[in-house]
């Protein structure tokens, strides 16, 4: 038995798992417990055990049974996608909600767990060729499936994570150097372009660079660095034409600064919060910024404001520390895995997480713009945490059968 | 090729590598909010948070030396706004209650938006009932605002000792400046008289609380359940050495006129009466001082803000005789028997002083008694000038007398020194100071030396830093303070004070003096008249006294700025005062009809009745 647990049963990634569930539900219980949102960490607590009961269930299937039905249950996730269009209700100005028992489902989430599955398994046929360009349309179509759906309801963070997600595994599947620059390369090139013109052509310089560094067809670089100098100038007209108030919009989105009582005083509050832990914190139920809910909604997308300010750097840093435990650990498994889907599946759940942390973190201590995803197994959510509970018990179930091809 | 790539170590690593990269940042980023800048934000989060609700003490009390009380709290109207809650289109429906221009109140508003939304701030002081019922009716429509009671001044009693007490006001700018971060902008402050000497017993310490508040600035409860709360301390009380009946017959018998009095009591320097006239009420002050009244009394040529009993500066006249007198004797320049044949006039040089009447031959006692300007023309010139000064000094002229309120004028008695300053070395003749033998010429006093002065006189020699105060009470602790006074002695010798102190009995007790109108029933006085040549009209009249002679519990100087002779207005207001504390009250006219004191003048009643009206 003993031997059985240590060969197959990956302790890392359970024990790092559910401490980060215990410290999201104090910090769940420290922003609610005397608010009208109190009920809410009930809940969290049975959506704990149902996840708890989901991430076991997903570690013991065997990998190849998922392998097979993956593309099924990608399928069937984004026809649950589709429903919710057609019958979900909205939530905080999006819609994304499954109402059931009253208990919200949020498709989105599962459907996160499904494009993994669905990439792993597309990627992992030994018939896909990362060189050629028809296969990676394909794998583009794949993850541009729950995009469009996603940013039908209109949930734009969440389509953001998506594609953020999909560049690694791309990456891990073989895709060429060149290929991940072109990817990313427009997207930096067209934030540099709406910071300033001095931004946009440092951006442009770099991006011309790695295209010339990693060029595989002296032409097709050519082409690109003109793309990208055309999304850059498109980019800048575009801004320059749209009315004063979008341009404010836009500025607040990258600089929450700008407008400190509105876009932006979430951001300014939620700094104040964590800066004003200090070094080992208010103490456990004493964080003023969140007892006093001067941040709206802090059990979701801010939660990491409540260890921030309670146990100070020292909790944020253990935080931190635990997902960086997943991660690392994560790429290992994904890195030792001889099998390509369970290989792929690791490195889709170590990007997703990752995508997650940075964003999410990132969004709390100012250093990224607002964008409305959770932080995985803090911020309240049942779906969101079941669906993590998911993707762990498969990197666990990926562990188990990292031997077999 | 691709093949070779998939799950390459080099790829493993460059994941790894972003993934420390970013966590890196995360946690430096971390470092940087809570600790490098961790006080900053901490302090943002305590304001954020907590809402600081300062509790005013009571501002302590004032009562005289007979316990009865001068100076009390009510309490007053005071309307609050919280920018937060105050909707701004309601701005011209505010001014129209409170009867202000919109610009004032847009004005306020905008400086308490930037000390904090959340703070209350004060729109307007004192408002009156029908503002306050106006408001009342008007709440629904006027969120934000609110009607707070906050105490005011409160002077109930029959002196208005205007200028000793002082007022308190909002705090000025100038003010806030000087008196340090204990105040802030709205306080009131003690800025004239006790009230601002003794600021820092009256106030008492304001106390703190702290609220909790969420993130629309509703209040959630106490802070810590107030642990952290600081009780206001109320003000410390003031037990002056005044006597209010005093005070305010002193007041009364100088309406009408510009003038002062000062009485203190010689046993231990205590002032008994400090009062000058024309006077303002101080009720004026204590809430709001419409601009209207401030302007009307500084614009005023009779000076109603100015403290003429500590701040005048006019020459005392023959009142300053003694002084003369005693450095003469000290100096041995003459004895009790030197004498003068007065014959109503003094030629010095080219120039004539003149005298009242012909005196005829006159020694030390009789030249005080009946004020023969002769006789101190030629001690002058024997005396010299710098001796002279030496006395002067030595009686407290020249100088502060370091009482207990801030308005005091050093006065000015000349030296040598002082006039080759002014006038060059040897561009200045002894003529000069024939004049100042009596008092007259380049010599200022206040009204408050020449008490003090009298009470030197009345204690031979032994005397007491003047003061107002004289014991201060804590209310929380139950304790009181008695003031600490200096005290000093002039060496003189025992005769010298004899003779100059049997002068002053004469002035008063004997026919043939010049301060017969000091007169008190029963009681035997001692005093010396002053009348004081100036340029701008009649005479001031002086009167400096005390009594009883022989164990004296009242040493009083009295000043009428231009009516005349000091006999006419000064002796009798002073023998009235001092009646009034040495019997409790005016016996005179009970006792006329029984048995008349033989030598009471006619003419010095019609005057009492003139300086009282």
């Amino acid at each position: 038995m003993n031997t059985f647990f240590k060969e197959y049963f990956d302790r890392t990634t359970f024990f790092a798992c559910l401490a980060l569930i215990g410290i999201g539900l104090l910090s769940i219980y420290s922003a609610t417990f005397d608010t009208n949102a109190a009920i809410n960490f009930h809940k969290q607590v049975t959506w704990a055990a149902i996840g708890f009961i989901l991430m076991v269930a997903t570690m013991l299937v065997p990998l190849r049974v998922i392998h097979r039905s993956s593309m099924v249950i990608f399928a069937i996730s984004l026809f649950g996608l589709a429903a919710v269009l057609a019958v979900g209700h909205r939530a905080y100005g999006s819609l994304s909600w499954f109402g059931f028992g009253g208990m919200g489902g949020q498709p989105s989430e599962f459907v996160k767990v499904t494009t993994i599955l669905a990439l792993a398994s597309f990627f992992s046929r030994s018939d896909t060729n990362m060189g050629s360009i028809k296969d990676v349309a394909k794998a583009f179509g794949i993850i541009m499936l729950p995009i469009a759906l996603i940013m039908m309801q209109p949930d734009l963070g969440t389509s953001l994570t998506f594609l953020a997600m999909f560049v690694p595994i791309l990456y891990w599947a073989g895709a060429s150097n060149f290929l991940i620059v072109a990817i990313i390369a427009p997207g930096v090139v067209a934030l540099a372009a709406i910071i300033g013109t001095t931004t946009f052509l440092i951006a442009l310089v770099c991006v011309g660079a790695a295209l010339y560094f990693f060029r595989e067809d002296r032409f097709f670089s050519a082409v690109m660095f003109g793309v990208n100098a055309m999304v850059g100038i498109f980019v800048q007209v575009v801004y320059e034409k749209l009315p004063l108030y979008q341009q404010k919009r836009i500025a607040t989105f990258i600089d929450p600064n700008n407008d400190p009582l509105g876009a932006g005083y979430n951001v300014i509050q939620a700094k104040v919060a964590i800066g004003s832990g200090g070094f080992l914190g208010k103490g456990y139920l004493q964080g003023t910024q969140t007892q006093l809910n001067f941040i709206p909604k802090q059990w979701t997308d801010f939660i990491f404001c409540v260890p921030g300010e309670e146990f100070g750097f020292l909790g944020a840093v253990i935080v931190l520390g635990l997902f960086a435990v997943i991660l690392i650990h994560g790429v290992r498994v994904g890195y030792i895995a001889k099998n390509r889907f369970g290989s792929i599946i690791a490195i889709g759940i170590v990007s997703l997480f990752a995508v997650h942390v940075f964003v999410n973190v990132g969004m709390s201590v100012g250093l990224m713009p607002v964008i409305g995803i959770p932080l995985p197994f803090l911020s309240y959510g049942g779906s969101s945490l079941c669906s993590y509970m998911i993707m762990m018990g498969l990197l666990m179930n990926v562990y188990a059968h990292r031997k077999e091809y | 090729m691709t093949t070779e790539e998939f799950g390459s170590a080099q790829r493993k690593n460059i994941l790894l590598t972003v993934i420390g990269l970013g966590l890196a940042v995360l946690v430096g980023r971390l470092y940087q909010l809570q600790y490098v800048y961790r006080d900053e934000y901490g302090k943002k989060s305590e304001e954020n948070s907590i809402r600081t609700v300062v509790k005013e003490p009571v501002r302590g009390y004032v009562y005289d030396r007979n316990g009865e009380l001068i100076v009390d709290n009510r309490p007053s109207y005071i309307v609050m706004l919280t920018p937060i809650d105050f909707d701004m289109r309601n701005v011209p429906l505010l001014a129209k209650i409170l009867q202000m221009d919109e610009e004032s109140i847009k004005d306020k508003i905008k400086k308490a938006r930037q000390f904090s939304l959340f703070n209350p701030t004060r729109i307007k002081r004192d408002i009156d009932f029908a503002t306050l019922s106006a408001l009342e009716e008007n709440k629904g429509l006027l969120p934000g605002i609110e009607v707070q009671v906050e105490s005011k001044r409160y002077y109930g009693s029959p002196a208005r000792a205007s200028h000793m007490l002082g007022y308190v006001k909002e705090i000025s700018d100038w003010q806030l400046e000087k008196l340090g971060e204990y105040y802030q902008p709205g306080d009131v402050v003690g800025s004239s008289g006790l009230e601002a000497n003794y600021e820092k017993y009256l106030r008492g310490e304001k106390g703190y609380e702290f609220i909790s508040q969420n993130s629309k600035g509703q209040v959630i409860g106490n802070f810590n359940n107030g642990k952290y709360d600081i009780a206001p301390k109320d003000g410390l009380d003031l037990h002056l050495a005044i006597d209010v009946n005093v005070q305010a017959l002193a007041e009364s018998l100088l309406t009408g006129y510009r003038g002062a009095v000062v009485a203190i009591d010689p046993t231990n320097g205590g002032v008994i009466a400090l009062a000058s006239e024309p006077d303002y009420d101080l009720s004026d002050f204590s809430g709001v001082t419409p601009p209207d009244v401030w302007n009307k009394l500084n614009d005023d040529e009779n000076k109603p803000l100015f403290n003429r009993a500590t701040l005048t500066r006019y020459p005392p006249g023959s009142t300053f005789k003694m002084i003369l007198a005693i450095a003469a004797l000290e100096n041995k320049v003459i004895d009790e028997n030197w004498r003068v044949q007065c014959r109503g006039y003094f030629v010095y040089g080219r120039k004539i002083f003149k005298d009242e009447h012909v005196h005829g031959s006159t020694n030390v006692v009789e030249a005080i008694q009946r004020s023969c300007n002769v006789f101190f023309y030629q001690l002058m010139l024997k005396v010299g000038l710098d001796p002279w000064n030496e006395y002067a000094r030595e009686f407290g002229f020249g100088q502060p007398t370091k009482i207990d309120i801030l308005e005091e004028n050093a006065g000015l008695v000349p030296s040598t020194e002082y006039y080759n300053r002014v006038y060059g070395k040897g561009k200045w003749t002894q003529g000069y100071l024939v004049s100042l033998g009596i008092g007259q010429g380049e010599i200022g006093v206040t009204p408050l030396q020449m008490a003090n002065y009298a009470a030197m006189l009345a204690n031979k020699g032994h005397y007491f830093q003047p003061h107002i105060v004289q014991t201060i009470y804590n209310p929380s602790t139950h304790t009181t303070d008695t003031v600490a006074v200096e005290h000093h002695d002039i060496h003189i010798s025992e005769r010298t004070w004899q003779l100059v102190r049997e002068g002053m009995r004469r002035v008063v007790m004997e026919p043939g003096g010049t301060g017969g109108a000091a007169r008190i029933p029963g009681i035997v006085v001692a005093g010396k008249t002053g009348t004081a040549e100036n340029p701008h009209g009649k005479a001031h009249s002086w009167f400096i006294g005390f009594a009883p002679f022989d164990n004296p519990k009242i040493a009083i100087c009295v000043l009428v700025e231009n009516v005349g002779y000091g006999d006419s207005y000064a002796a009798p207001i002073a023998s009235l005062c001092m009646e009034k504390y040495l019997y409790g009250e005016i016996i005179r006219y009970q006792k006329v009809p029984e048995q008349p004191p033989k030598e009471q003048l006619p003419e010095e009643r019609h005057t009492t009745t003139t300086a009282s009206r």
